[in-house]
């Protein structure tokens, strides 16, 4: 009898080693007004983020979860710590970081990364950054590259007072106004005007504490004329009880500037990923997404761009792998403001197990976009009959100088591509697996070499069956 | 407030495409006499005049066409106020429906037109609906292919003016395995007028190797026009295939070019074009009498 292809789950085993959590400092479970004022003493906030947090909770009381996307069900904020410190402070270099908490990002390949591709580390573990680093050549450069505690106390800290969740505000929506109220970590980064970043920088996310919440905040500015390329990678053990992952991304891109943030997320499958991303585009600006979602029991994600300055221009190219357990809910989002601003949307999900993969998107063209250019293309590889796939976009466009088109297709694997493939010489499973990993190949091509090879290993489409 | 339009799967609040509240006066509402069409012959063909004359009207209009006949009804929704028509569609097997729709109403007018269709195996149900750019329409269909090889195709045409809204909905629900759907939709926007489109292929468990394609293009002709397009595929099958493409624009420099070397101004290929998507509908209708009422409403204002 014949057996179907199979393709396998992700293969997790490296990401799912826990740490002990010794040492390390956890807040109470909750939110009250008494649990924020703690986290902001633990922290030394200025008086000013003292307050931001306090009215960011307000918010968050006020607003009700979104009546469309997943279930969120399976998510209690009473259970989840919002803070804990692992026990130690951050460090330039490796050596100094705890044994356990050094391998595990050995484990990640994060050292290696960093000896070999990359202009600079931030690691954060669980609530705190634990290790933080950028090359000379850099620094010298006058590039900023730091976690964010330090930035908002140090010589920065007008700066990031000027543009902290200016772009997504607590009231964007209640995740954020939690983001506000608890965050805690993630990176600064500054490029001044017309330094251009040859090598990547790159921030990697390990929430390893039960039942805990991430909540990094990223504040990226590249001024005029600059540009970078950011690396973000997040993973996590899996427990039986939820954890949540709240972080914020706030990019401001300058006249001329160009930026591309790259990002493999791996959280583990009972992780809620309800992350706000968010950049503004200047005068002739560019704003690249790549973007790989592999992780996570509840995932929305939606990365927006608003295109304010006028030629300015985004693309973004993503690929979802929804397996057994999980509700990928990803997608972009785009406002266009200024004129003959154009914008690029290519997406790719595949579902199998059980899995849910939604591709939700909204193009907004304003009165003011004249000559906008926008176009969207999302292809979804059903795998099974058990699994689930929707395509959900919009279009909102109030300029009729503008063209705008958008395609979708959805399907399983053709049998007449299987059946040339074979006639050529392939088994069946080597076959089916050619066609799902170029399926995916939009996302792995965009990356730096050595995370896509990570990207191809993590999707390891290994094909089982037989033929009668 | 009566919530209609709704999308089948809610997104983004903040778009406005969720749904639409409808103002209507359920208790200031006259009912016209219902009318029921039994179908057993084929190639019949009923014509249906609906006039709303109170300030709120509403008739329902039940089609029940059996296994192996086949039926045109051809409805001309004529309203100076506010007017409800409910078309319920049963199709049996292997038979056919035709329905073809025309808005005739005033400009101050509103049509609430809602549509709903079953359909036995190998049967097809067809519908063309006419938007002539008259008062407000909101038009919300939904059609179930419950039978096996049952199918379904849709071609839309509407033409917004002034301050008109054009409001529409279309969710196909595939059941039975091989069925097939088409959604075509097609239409112009001047002045301000505003439209909002939501098509829907929903492929159910079950409806393997079935096919669904959904297409809109809209011409943007209006600095104050509003166009929101929300073309949705949800899938929970692993062997269909769905596509959808929409294209939105204005009138491009080539064709403008094309007309311009005939001698032919902007505003008057803005208007040929305008036109062109009712236009090929009207021809598409096959009954003489309907394609001259549409040509008709649509040289009363253009």
């Amino acid at each position: 009898m014949k057996e179907k292809s199979q393709i396998e789950d992700i293969d997790r085993s490296v990401y799912d080693i826990r740490d002990e959590e010794h040492d390390a400092y956890r807040m109470e479970s909750g939110l009250t007004p008494e649990i924020i004022d703690k986290l902001s003493k633990e922290k030394n906030d200025p008086v000013w983020m003292q307050q931001f947090r306090l009215q960011s909770l307000q918010i968050y009381n006020e607003m009700k979860v979104p009546d469309w996307g997943p279930s969120l069900d399976g998510l209690d904020i009473d259970n989840i710590a919002t803070y804990v410190r692992p026990n130690t402070k951050m460090q330039n270099n490796w050596k100094n970081v705890p044994k356990d908490i050094k391998d595990t990002f050995e484990r990640l390949g994060i050292p290696k990364a960093e000896r070999k591709s990359l202009a600079g580390v931030g690691a954060q573990y669980d609530s705190e950054l634990v290790y933080h680093n950028v090359k000379d050549e850099v620094a010298a450069q006058g590039v900023v590259y730091s976690d964010m505690e330090s930035a908002m106390n140090g010589e920065y800290a007008d700066m990031v007072k000027k543009y902290f969740m200016k772009l997504v505000t607590p009231r964007d929506h209640k995740f954020a106004a939690l983001h506000g109220a608890v965050w805690s970590g993630g990176s600064f980064v500054y490029v001044p005007k017309g330094v251009q970043v040859s090598i990547p920088l790159q921030s990697y996310f390990r929430l390893n504490a039960k039942g805990a919440g991430q909540f990094e905040h990223t504040l990226i500015i590249v001024d005029e004329g600059a540009s970078l390329h950011f690396i973000e990678g997040c993973s996590a053990p899996k427990y039986n009880v939820a954890n949540l992952h709240a972080g914020c991304v706030e990019l401001y891109v300058k006249k001329n500037a160009k930026l591309r943030y790259s990002t493999i997320e791996n959280w583990s499958k009972n992780m809620y990923n309800l992350n706000t991303k968010r950049a503004l585009v200047e005068e002739g600006g560019v704003i690249e997404w790549v973007s790989g979602s592999f992780g996570s029991h509840v995932g929305c994600l939606y990365p927006m761009s608003i295109l304010k300055g006028d030629n300015s221009r985004m693309e973004f190219t993503g690929v979802t792998f929804a397996g057994k357990g999980q509700n990928l809910d990803t997608g972009a989002k785009v406002v266009h403001v200024g004129k003959n601003t154009s914008s690029y949307m290519n997406t790719r999900s595949i579902s199998k197990g059980g899995g849910i993969s939604t591709f939700r998107s909204s193009v907004v063209v304003e009165k003011s976009a004249k000559g906008t250019k926008s176009s969207v293309s999302c292809q979804s590889l059903m795998l099974d009959s058990q699994s689930r796939s929707d395509t959900i976009p919009a279009m909102d466009i109030r300029t009729k100088d503008a063209a705008v088109g958008h395609e979708a297709k959805i399907g399983s694997i053709s049998n007449e591509a299987v059946f040339y493939l074979m006639s050529r010489g392939m088994s069946e499973e080597d076959a089916r697996a050619l066609i799902v990993s170029g399926f995916a190949d939009n996302v792995s091509k965009e990356l730096p070499v050595e995370y896509a090879v990570e990207m191809n290993n993590l999707i390891r489409l290994e094909m089982k069956g037989s033929i009668d | 407030m009566t919530l209609i339009n709704r999308l089948p799967t809610r997104t983004w609040n903040r778009l406005g495409v969720n749904e639409t509240a409808l103002s209507w006066d359920e208790n200031g509402t006259t009912e016209i006499p219902p009318l029921t069409v039994d179908v057993t012959e084929r190639e019949k063909v009923v014509r249906v005049e609906v006039n709303g004359e109170n300030e709120f009207s509403r008739k329902k209009v039940t089609v029940n066409a059996q296994s192996e006949s086949s039926v045109t009804v051809i409805e001309v929704l004529s309203a100076e106020n506010n007017l409800a028509v409910e078309t319920e569609l049963n199709v049996k097997e292997n038979a056919l429906v035709r329905l073809i729709q025309v808005q005739r109403s005033g400009e101050k007018s509103l049509v609430y037109n809602k549509v709903t269709s079953s359909c036995d195996k190998n049967g097809r149900v067809e519908l063309l609906q006419v938007f002539p750019g008259k008062g407000d329409i909101y038009s919300d269909s939904l059609i179930e292919l419950t039978g096996d090889k049952s199918s379904f195709k849709s071609d839309i045409g509407y033409l917004g003016q002034r301050e008109q809204t054009v409001d529409i909905n279309l969710v196909v629900n595939h059941y039975g395995k091989s069925t097939e759907s088409e959604i075509n939709a097609s239409g112009a926007l001047k002045d301000s007028s505003s439209k909002i489109f939501r098509g829907t292929i929903d492929f159910k468990t079950g409806s393997s190797d079935s096919v669904g394609n959904e297409k809109e293009t809209v011409l943007m002709l209006g600095d104050g026009v509003v166009n929101k397009t929300v073309p949705l595929i949800l899938c929970a099958e692993e062997n269909v295939v769905g596509n959808h493409g929409a294209t939105i624009g204005e009138l491009d420099d080539e064709t403008l070019f094309y007309f311009e070397s005939r001698g032919i101004g902007k505003a008057e290929a803005e208007n040929i074009l305008a036109r062109a998507a009712i236009e090929r509908l009207a021809r598409e209708t096959g009954d003489e009498e309907t394609e001259k009422l549409i040509i008709k409403i649509l040289d009363e204002d253009l």
